[in-house]
Order: structure tokens, then sequence, then C-alpha cells
């Protein structure tokens, strides 16, 4: 007869096998906000699925959150991983789910930055707040800084509390590419939307760039940041970390890099969203019970 | 009493007179006479109507309604032709729908009020009128021009017009400019009678079309679809025809502004002055994608462009 130690033993091996076992069948599951239209988001991701896969040899999947406001709740039911999210939906992360910033993308040109633009069309005489009255707005999202919070906060700042009486028109596109075409083709008047979308599109027709003006900048935000679950084991978590931050130390990654329009990846922080806290206050938002939906 | 009994009898022959003579007036003065001008007898200014007179019922004013609907050819002379009719018809109120009716009616200089409905701006805040209030529109011809492109490069631009629809012409002009910025040759088909499409189109050559809001070119869209479908080549037009192979359609929805043209109406009638009614935009834009036809002619319509659709035909 064998001694309950040995059971023990070969219990604890057990369970380390089926974790191990488990953990590789698993795969990773990344939430992607909808920042531009999903399918070129989705096609411009797959390859960092990929590279990440064969190199963590889990299978890494990419989804993309129906909608900002969902992103929450959609993070928790279908028990995603991480989440490529912008400064607010990283911030209701961080507060609400207690996630880690891990890093975020540096643009092609070195920056890692984004503003949030508000603009009009040239033609519409609007330049400033009090020119908005009586027109209609297109915002992105109630849970997006670039596409949402920083154009409340300059209302709010030029006496505008109660944006539904102010504008004739109030809308939420769902995409920062949505609010643009919007305004361009007048279906909007003024539009926000995030600056790397917006230059984005000027560089694919520069005729944008002759239609829109941008009447308000807002300071830099760190752009999209990959956010990963504390309750996902930290060595895969710092393994993550570690593949994007080198990857553009090698020829393939190199190459996921560019479909991504980025140079690397580099180390995201919580001190990274500061801003957004002052932001926050001046449009009256505590992000814990701000209602997103 | 026998002159009592005389007298009675002629008072009630005389009172019958007074009121035979007073009911023809008194409900005459109830009638409410409406003068409609369509530039150009097209589906886009037939679906405005068909809003406009179902606002008009809605409010319990067809009864006593009279509404004249002019249909002239989309040229000055007939345009003017049917302002006049309306005025000498000394018609409540006019409505005119479109640019170049609205302006027929402003130049006539008449003092009887006048609504307009999809009026170009900025063509139509030019026109200086006291009477008039109505809804314009404001279209990107940059933005149709984008979604042209996106389905195919366009090296030459067929542009669709008439020299004689001022806001035609502006609509060109603006093309034109734009066109030149990004390096696009111009087929210019100036179409002053649709009759002619046909004949207009046979020398052209280009890679795509574009339709301007000219009402002649939309009398003609059968045979420019036509002649789009056999040459392979996009089309794209201001104006909504439900019916048409048009790729892509950018317009403003015709039934809401029939609905704020009969709201208007509605307060004139009510005894509203004109110069109190303030005139406005049309906001609720239908963008219509022909997905049926792109894939007949092979296009691939790239999908951040269709995800703006407001309509898909498929």
């Amino acid at each position: 007869m064998r001694s309950p130690a040995v059971y023990a033993v070969l219990l604890v091996m057990l369970i380390c096998c089926t974790a191990t076992v488990c953990h590789a069948e698993q795969e990773i599951l990344i939430g992607l906000i909808p920042e531009e239209n999903i399918f070129n988001q989705m096609a411009r991701h797959k390859p960092l699925a990929s590279y990440l896969s064969d190199r963590l040899k889990t299978k890494v999947r990419f989804t993309i959150l129906s909608r900002y406001g969902d992103v929450m709740d959609r993070f928790m039911t279908r028990k995603m991983d991480g989440a490529f999210f912008g400064v607010f939906t990283g911030v209701l992360a961080m507060e609400k789910l207690d996630a880690e910033p891990i890093a975020h993308p540096v643009n092609s040109d070195g920056t890692s930055d984004v503003q949030s633009y508000i603009f009009v069309r040239k033609d519409s005489n609007i330049r400033n707040a009090a020119d908005m009255q009586g027109k209609r707005i297109a915002f992105v999202d109630r849970a997006t800084v670039t596409g949402y919070l920083f154009a409340l906060s300059y209302l709010k700042e030029n006496g505008i509390t109660d944006p539904k009486k102010y504008f004739r028109e109030i809308s939420f596109t769902g995409s920062h590419g949505s609010a643009i075409y919007a305004v361009l083709d007048g279906r909007a008047d003024i539009g926000t939307a995030k600056s790397k979308i917006f230059q984005m599109l000027v560089a694919k027709d520069h005729i944008i760039k002759d239609e829109l003006v941008i009447i308000k900048r807002s300071k830099n935000l760190p752009d999209t940041t990959l956010f990963l679950r504390k309750d996902m084991p930290k060595n895969i978590r710092d393994r993550i970390r570690e593949i994007l931050l080198s990857m553009h130390n090698d020829k393939d990654g190199r190459e996921v890099l560019h479909k991504l329009d980025a140079k690397m990846f580099s180390e995201a922080k919580k001190g990274d969203f500061s801003y957004f806290q002052e932001l926050a206050q001046k449009a009256g938002i505590t992000p814990r019970t701000y209602n997103y939906r | 009493m026998c002159w009592l009994k005389s007298n009675r009898n002629g008072l009630v022959i005389l009172l019958i007179a007074a009121l035979s003579f007073l009911l023809p007036f008194s409900s005459y003065a109830a009638e409410i006479t409406i003068g409609v001008i369509m530039s150009g007898d097209i589906p886009y200014y037939q679906e405005m109507q068909s809003a406009f007179m179902a606002r008009i019922a809605k409010e319990g004013l067809s009864a006593k309604t009279e509404v004249l609907v002019q249909k002239p050819y989309p040229d000055s002379i007939s345009l003017s032709n049917a302002a006049r009719k309306l005025i000498a018809a000394e018609a409540d109120v006019i409505v005119t729908y479109g640019a170049a009716a609205a302006a027929a009616v402003i130049n006539e200089k008449t003092k009887i009020p006048h609504v307009y409905a999809a009026a170009y701006e900025p063509y139509i805040s030019r026109l200086k009128a006291k009477n008039s209030t109505g809804t314009s529109v404001k279209l990107s011809m940059s933005s149709l021009l984008r979604y042209l492109r996106s389905m195919t490069q366009v090296t030459t631009l067929g542009i669709v017009y008439n020299s004689n629809e001022e806001d035609s012409l502006y609509q060109f002009r603006e093309i034109v400019k734009i066109c030149d910025q990004y390096g696009i040759r111009i087929e210019e088909i100036n179409l002053r009678r649709h009759q002619d499409a046909k004949t207009r189109l046979k020398t052209a050559n280009m890679d795509a079309i574009l339709i301007t809001g000219s009402s002649t070119a939309h009398m003609a869209l059968p045979a420019i679809s036509e002649y789009a479908h056999e040459h392979k080549i996009p089309s794209a037009s201001f104006l909504l025809n439900r019916n048409s192979h048009t790729t892509v359609t950018m317009s403003y929805t015709p039934s809401e502004q029939g609905e704020k043209a009969a709201e208007k109406v509605i307060k004139i009638v009510d005894g509203t002055s004109v110069e109190k009614i303030r005139p406005d935009m049309a906001k609720e834009m239908e963008i219509v994608f022909n997905l049926k036809e792109a894939t007949a002619m092979g296009w691939k319509l790239p999908m951040d462009l269709v995800a703006e659709a407001t309509r898909l035909i498929k």
C-alpha cells in the first residue's frame, strides 16, 4: 500500500500537468476596439496574432469588440485575456477589471501619442464653440477620449453644460473613420476623432485636408495600448510584453509592425493615463461610476 | 296685412338672393390654392410631392385645398411660364422643388408666399427672395467623387450637367475644381435636352460617370444607366431614384423635404407671415450603394465606404 504522501505528490503532479495542458490547448483571446473600419482593422492585426502565436506556442486570436460601450461587458462575458484599449476604455479596464497596461505601438514616424481633433468643413463658418449652436455634432462613442471626452470637456469649458439642448442633433458614429466621413459628406457639421485615423485618411486622400479644418486639438494622449488581465499568469504576461517590446529587432517582427503602421512597441505604464483625469474632471465624469453605454 | 304679406314674400326673395350670392363667395373664401412647380417630372420630386400631400392630408387640409401641380420641362422659359400660370391663378402659396423652379418664382417678384425644397446651397442663398422660405440642401461634391473613386481608378470622369440649370452648372464647376486636384480629366456632357443623351454619350470616353443634380440629366437616367452598364463603368448621382441602376447615390431624403415644405405651408395658411418662417437645411441624407450592380460588373466596393451606406441594394 502506498503512503498518502505518494498520493499527494501524484495529485499535485496531475494538477500541474492538467494546468499546463489546458494552457497549451487554450487560446489567448485579445479584443480590439473598433477604431476604423473593422475589416481593415482585423486585416492589419492578423499578422500580429500569428506572430504572437508562433512565439508563445499558444494560439492568439483577435476579436473586434462590437462597440466601445460594450467593451467592459464583452471583456468579461467572453472571458478575454486582454484587449487593445484606447485611453478611456483603458482607464475603465484599470479601474473596473484591474487590467495591466503592457505596451503600445510607436507610430512609423516615431511618435507614440495621439490627439483628439475637433473638426468641421472648411466651408461651414464654424470656428469655435459659439458657432456650434444649433448644429449637428458627430461623436465616436461615449467611451472614447479622442472621440468624445475631449470634445465634451471643450464644450464644458466654453459654458455648454447641456449639449443635448445646444446641438440640433447629436450622433455617435461608432468609429473614428465614420465620424470623419459624416462631416465630409455633410451628414454632420462638427466631428471629433483620433488624430491617427484622421491622418491615415488624409494620407489616402489629400483632398480631405482641403475640405476639413481642425478647430481644436487635445494634448498628447497615449495611443491604443495592450492591456492584459492581472489574473493571467505573470510569466505569460511578461512573455507577451517581452515579445512585443523586442519584435522590431527581427525581420518577421518588422513586417508585422509595418502592417500595423508601427515602428515598434514601447512599454506602457499607469502614469501614461494621467491627462485623462484632467479631462474627466472638466467634463464632470467619474470613471468608476460613469455610464458609458 | 296684404302689404305686409307681399313685403314678407319680397324679403324672403331678397334673403334667398343674398344667400345665393354669399354662399359661393364664402365657400370660395374657405378654399386654399397651393401651386406646386417641379423642376422637371422626375421620381425624386414626385416622392417629395407625395410626402407633401400626405402631410397636408394629415393636417386635415385636403378637403378645402386645391393643389395645382405644374411639371414643366426644366428650362427657364417653361419654368417661368409655370410660375406665371400659378400667379395668374392667384395661388395662396407656391411650392417649388429644385433650385431652377425656385429661381423661376423668385424672378417673377411676386408677393405670393413661396416655399422651396431641394434648393441647392449656396446657389439659393444668392437669390434675393423676400417672400420665400424653404429647405435647402448642401451636397459634398468630393464625397460622391470619393465613393466613385473607391470603385475604380478614375482617369477621365464624365460629368452630366445642364448649363441651363444654374445649380447643376454650379455643381459641375465644383467637381471640375476637385478633379483638377486629383489630376482627373473631364468629359463634359452638357445635356440641355434629355432626348440628346444617347447621341451625347455615343462619342464620350470615360472611366466613370457622375450625374449632377440636373433634372434634365435625371430625365435621361435610363439612357445614362444603359450606357454605364454597357461600358461597365460605375455611375454616381446626387438625386435619389429608387428604380435606377446608379452604382452610388448620395442624396437628401425627398420625403423629409416634402414634409418640411408642407409644415411651412401649414404655418402660412394659419396666418404666419412668410418672413417669420426661417429657411432651414435638409438633414436626412441617404447614401445608397447598388451592390447588385457592382457585383454584376465585377467591382469590389471597399468595406469602409460601404459601412457608410444608409441602404444597400443587394
